[in-house]
């Protein structure tokens, strides 16, 4: 079956019977991103209550819909927690911490809903590239997960660094470096803020190879580096997508 | 009939941007979210673009013409036009509002 069909499937039988057809010629019409699905997976979920009666038709309740605004508080949200991790574990490299664990699964969920609600444009241009940064920051927090369900379950190595942590920072850091890569390349949000998220996991990862090598003095200004410039990728993205969002938002009824 | 834009809850303002590309002429879907996009420099989803038609199209201030090539075309109905021109001299006003205390303010 093809992935727009499984999508279509989603809607309601009696929505898919008026507007199906046409739906699925506008889905055709353009590559499909991150933004996009996760659109038409909160438009299905809406068209499910409203046709019961429970959506947006009410007046007291809201519809859902993916917007720049969420993206832009979720890479925000995920950006400070991060900032929380740090400061959590500062910098120690035995012993767990579920705050810490379970404040960075939550950052990275965050930066994954950041980077849906922020990739509508770069999708339409390089739809690859988008979904490889998601596939990478999604399988990143999956491993990260398993590293610290393990670690709770007291079976994880006495030295994070010696378990499948490392492997999943680096793969979801990675991604938010190919985030960064297609954001720069359609030049939407901010240039610069692309440029810090592609730099900072790239940095900090050539610098905890140096520290792996012993070298130090080499590697920490390089991990330092990287963790402020992904941070400040994250949140400069963030901010612009708020600020593109209210900026077109007065156009509208408030 | 009296159809308030804002009871549309979270699809209200997609809904204000569907009738503005509407008032020019009829387009289908598609159509409708380039222009949208083009016009604020803002995504529109298909989800949230087919959920605004079809509130618009419940409450009569659009309709659906004959598809081509399961394109379907949407135009603005008189009640919808009318309803769009009373939602902009409001935000007009409130603009004009806001623009004559920002002079007094800064003169």
């Amino acid at each position: 079956m093809r992935p727009i069909n499984l999508i279509l499937r989603l809607y309601p039988a009696r929505w898919r019977a008026r507007y199906g057809d046409e739906f699925a010629a506008v889905l055709e019409e353009r590559p499909l991103g991150p933004f996009d699905v996760a659109d038409v997976l909160l438009g299905a979920l809406d068209a499910h209550l409203h046709l019961r009666g429970l959506g947006a038709a009410s007046q007291h309740a809201k519809g859902f819909a993916m917007s720049l605004r969420i993206g832009g508080y979720a890479a925000i949200l995920g950006a400070a927690l991060i900032v929380l991790v740090i400061a959590l574990t500062g910098g120690r490299s035995g012993g767990s911490d579920n705050a810490a664990s379970i404040a960075l699964l939550v950052a990275l969920a965050a930066l994954l809903v950041g980077l849906t609600g922020m990739s509508a444009f770069q999708a339409r241009s390089d739809p690859w590239l988008v979904w490889s940064a998601f596939a990478m920051t999604a399988v990143g927090s999956v491993v990260i997960f398993i590293a610290s369900v393990s670690d709770l379950a007291g079976v994880g190595p006495g030295d994070w660094r010696d378990g499948l942590l490392p492997i999943g920072l680096v793969t979801a850091g990675l991604g938010s470096a190919l985030f960064g890569v297609a954001t720069y390349r359609v030049s939407v949000l901010s240039r610069r803020g692309a440029l810090a998220l592609m730099i900072g996991p790239v940095a900090a990862l050539s610098g905890a190879i140096a520290v792996s090598q012993n070298a130090w003095e080499l590697g920490m200004p390089f991990i330092l580096v990287g963790i402020v410039s992904f941070l400040a990728g994250w949140l400069t993205l963030g901010v612009a997508a708020i600020r593109l969002d209210r900026a077109a938002s007065t156009l509208g009824p408030a | 009939m009296e159809t308030r834009i804002p009871e549309l809850g979270r699809f209200a303002e997609p809904a204000l941007l569907i009738l503005v590309s509407l008032s020019d002429g009829p387009k289908h879907g598609y159509a409708i979210m380039a222009d949208v996009e083009a016009g604020t420099g803002r995504p529109l989803g298909p989800g949230t673009l087919y959920a605004a038609l079809a509130r618009l199209e419940e409450r009569g201030l659009i309709e659906a013409l004959t598809p081509v090539d399961r394109r379907r075309p949407y135009r603005l109905t008189a009640v919808g036009a009318t309803n769009l021109a009373e939602q902009l001299h409001e935000l007009s006003e409130f603009a004009q509002l806001g623009l004559r205390r920002l002079g007094n303010t800064s003169g």
